[in-house]
């Protein structure tokens, strides 16, 4: 994949729209398991949630930057 | 030997652990609270240095501002911050490209923007202000530096957003993911010690021995705490997923809580009256009721009410509901037996009424309250938001003061050419806007320059003497770590947050190295006398330029509370019985830490929020009980009654708009003569207060009456009621 797009004649990182983009799925994702109260099964929520966003940002930073 | 020494050597440990356990509740947690305020700095310190930002001081100084003990303020904070930061980049990004040579334009919109974005701080006190605050600031961080440079605003605005956005990133996530303190769960204590205490008061009261400043001290408390859970509550839904799918109960227990303050104090007071006037007949005729509730609401005082506990009340408080109407009908027959007069009747009915009402608003809290346990609840749906109510004459004068700072200061810059000025300039507006919103701008400002006249000399010694001698990242961390847990432990110290936040902060954006390290001891000592110069300015103008704590204030928020009452009889009906209570508490708390360090005006302030909330209550009683009269002739909107009641409700707008002795006697008539008429209708039901619709309007009028004849409210201060009435 590209490492750079070309937003209106602007350089931008790749990784800069995947990281909203994980930003915006890690956030569905959370409203979806909060919907279901399943974070009553975690220790730790927060980091749960962090750490969601964490894999789901670096697997897709893996295929621009492998 | 040995088993002598084994249970001693177990006492030893235990005395060790329960002192360990007691540190960590109380001092660990403030320890935890600095050792995540240094990672999160020096994590974004590094990054920031890493990332070649040309101003790391600025990212670091964002972890000072948004780092608060508990998780749900930091996501709270830095969500504000992100929009204000944005918003006022955006805002000056504009006035650079409009204004690019003209000086004498650009300082009074930049001037104008800050006094709007300060007066918006004001207006919503929660952590929303602090998104106006920001976006009035950041827009002078940026443009003052650049002001000689226009063409480098853009990078300059871009550069402070990427920084902003960096220490925010890492702070949330520390602040998150380590030994995480989070606010739901103190919300969740509050919420559940509150009814405890709520509990006492009431049996108490019903009991009849409380004291009046007891009670006083404890509807403070309550209407603190209903102010301050609202806070809590905005900011939980940003923290836990559990407690955002309860923020619709959560607000609707505050509201319900509220109703059952308001119904108390008002059987309260009655109950008082009848205490102290007698006759004797009348009060033991409703002692009976009133010793029952007490022996069932006392095995929940002081204690918290968890979620088994509220489902129990629940079941019990429905059993009394359902029993009361039966209880009344003997007392009452037993009561008629001593021949009362039909003034005392009256009495008996309204302290019956109001007692089934309380316990019913009661019920309805322990209900919401029991649904919490529940994910997903029917009672969720609640379309009667809390509304907080600032006067725009407090947000103005916040608005103003802030504008004329940044426009004195600003003045002064451009006409000596100080080249500090641009500094002291900029960091006046700072420091106007983080006092902006607490109660007392001037001592904080000041506070702040004393941290910050501290951070200079720390900061000086630091720069000058040990920065050239140390090499490397971690030396640096070490020589910084000193001076930032000095700061952030008196940061989280709430009587010398102002010291923590000014030694913080202006430490931080003198001293510590940019990643173009510049070594220019004048430039630095005159940054410094510009920071302080400025912070006194601020300090000077919060004392001077229409001072928040001062008697024109009060008088005004004084006149706020009262117009509550015109609120309450002319507001949209839907949605009303909440609005008005918050927005009078909400009058009132902002008034009473206003007038701190003045009994008097806050005792005074107290008890017109009494008799505003008494009166305001009954009166969305009475339009409640009159929008769902069923059709028949005898409710017909031109009955005399209902007449009679409108004009009543004129006579109390007049009386609470401009209380005079006057106003008082002709809306002591008009509710008199709504009374007559109402007695003076036949109507098709029997005369029981739980079938008859003009019984309970009957007991509303007359709760309004005692309310206007309260011997303690400042009514009864406005003269003497004989007097002749005359036009005024």
């Amino acid at each position: 994949m590209l490492r750079e797009i070309a937003f209106h004649g602007l350089y931008m990182p790749t990784v800069t729209l995947m990281f909203l983009f994980a930003a915006g799925l890690a956030w569905g994702l959370d409203r979806f398991i909060a919907s279901v109260d399943g974070y009553r099964f975690f220790w730790h929520p927060a980091l749960l949630r962090l750490c969601l966003f964490l894999c789901l940002f670096g697997a897709m930073t893996l295929t621009v930057y492998r | 030997m040995n088993a002598l020494a084994l249970p001693l050597r177990w006492l030893a440990s235990l005395e060790w652990r329960r002192g360990f356990l007691e540190w960590a509740r109380t001092d660990g947690v403030t320890w935890v609270y600095i050792f995540k305020v240094l990672t999160a700095a020096f994590v974004t310190l590094w990054l920031a240095m890493r990332l070649e930002l040309p101003q790391p001081r600025t990212a670091m100084i964002t972890v000072f501002i948004v780092m608060q003990p508990q998780s749900g303020h930091v996501f709270a904070k830095s969500f504000y911050r992100v929009l204000g930061t944005l918003a006022g980049s955006a805002m000056m990004v504009a006035l650079i490209a409009i204004f690019p040579q003209n000086t004498e334009l650009f300082l009074p919109s930049l001037a104008l923007w800050v006094g709007l974005c300060s007066a918006g701080a004001m207006r919503y006190r929660t952590f929303r202000a602090y998104g106006f605050v920001l976006a009035g600031y950041t827009a002078a961080m940026i443009g003052l530096p650049v002001l000689d440079q226009p063409q480098e605003a853009f990078m300059a605005a871009v550069w402070r957003v990427l920084e902003i956005g960096l220490g925010i990133f890492v702070s949330t996530l520390v602040s998150a993911a380590i030994l995480p303190q989070s606010a739901s769960a103190a919300m969740r204590n509050a919420l559940y010690q509150r009814f405890g205490v709520f509990a006492g008061v009431v049996v108490e009261g019903l009991r009849g021995d409380s004291q009046r400043d007891r009670l006083e001290s404890s509807n403070v408390r309550f209407i603190a705490e209903a102010v301050g859970l609202e806070s809590l509550r905005s900011v939980t839904t940003f923290e836990d997923p559990h407690m955002r799918r309860r923020s619709g109960r959560l607000m609707r227990m505050n509201s319900e809580f509220m109703a059952i303050t308001t119904r108390y104090n008002a059987l309260h007071q009655l109950l008082e009256r009848l205490r102290s006037r007698g006759p004797l007949q009348i009060v033991s005729a409703i002692e009976p009721g009133l010793r029952t509730l007490a022996e069932l609401l006392d095995p929940y005082v002081g204690r918290a009410l968890v979620d088994a506990d509220a489902l129990r009340l629940t079941l019990e408080l429905a059993a009394y509901k359902e029993g009361l109407p039966a209880q009344v009908r003997a007392l009452r027959s037993a009561y008629e037996d001593t021949a009362p007069s039909e003034s005392d009747l009256l009495d008996f009915h309204t302290a019956y009424e109001l007692l089934y009402r309380f316990v019913d608003d009661m019920h309805n809290y322990a209900e919401t309250h029991a649904s919490l346990a529940a994910h997903n609840h029917e009672r969720e749906q609640w379309d009667e938001p809390y509304v907080a109510q600032t006067s725009w004459v407090v947000s103005a004068a916040a608005g103003v003061r802030a504008a004329a700072v940044l426009l004195l200061l600003g003045s002064y810059w451009l006409l000596s050419d100080w080249p500090s000025g641009g500094m002291m300039t900029l960091i006046a507006t700072v420091t106007v806007g983080l006092s902006a919103a607490s109660p007392n701008p001037k001592r904080m400002s000041f506070q702040m320059a004393c941290g910050t006249l501290f951070g200079a000399f720390v900061g000086f010694f630091e720069t000058f003497f040990v920065f050239p001698w140390i090499d490397g990242f971690p030396l640096l961390c070490l020589v910084l770590a000193p001076v930032l847990v000095l700061g952030a432990f008196l940061a989280s110290r709430p009587t010398y947050a102002g010291y923590g936040l000014g030694l913080l902060v202006f430490f931080a954006i003198g001293s510590v190295p940019n990643n173009l390290t510049v070594y220019n001891p004048y430039t630095y000592i005159n940054d410094y006398i510009g920071m302080v110069i400025g912070m006194l300015v601020c300090a000077a103008a919060g004392a001077i330029i229409l001072p928040p704590n001062s008697r024109w204030l009060w008088s005004r928020l004084e006149q706020d509370l009262r117009e509550q009452v015109l609120f309450a009889i002319s507001g949209r009906l839907r949605g009303l019985g909440s609005g008005f209570e918050s927005r009078t508490r909400d009058l009132l708390h902002q008034a009473y830490g206003l007038a701190v360090g003045q009994p008097l005006v806050q005792s005074r302030l107290l008890r017109w929020m009494f008799v505003v909330l008494e009166v305001g209550h009954a009166i969305i009683e009475l339009r409640k009980e009159q929008a769902i009269l069923p059709v028949h002739p005898s409710y017909a909107e031109s009955q005399p009654w209902r007449q009679a009641i409108r004009v009543m409700g004129r006579a109390l707008a007049r009386l609470f708009l401009q209380p005079s002795a006057s106003n008082h006697e002709r809306a002591l008539v008009a509710v008199e003569h709504a009374i007559s008429r109402v007695q003076a209708t036949d109507e098709p039901f029997a005369r029981h207060f739980d079938t008859s619709a003009l019984r309970r309007v009957q007991s509303y009028l007359h709760f309004i009456r005692t309310s206007l004849l309260d011997p303690r409210s400042p009514l009864a201060e406005l003269g003497p009621l004989q007097g002749p009435p005359h036009a005024s």
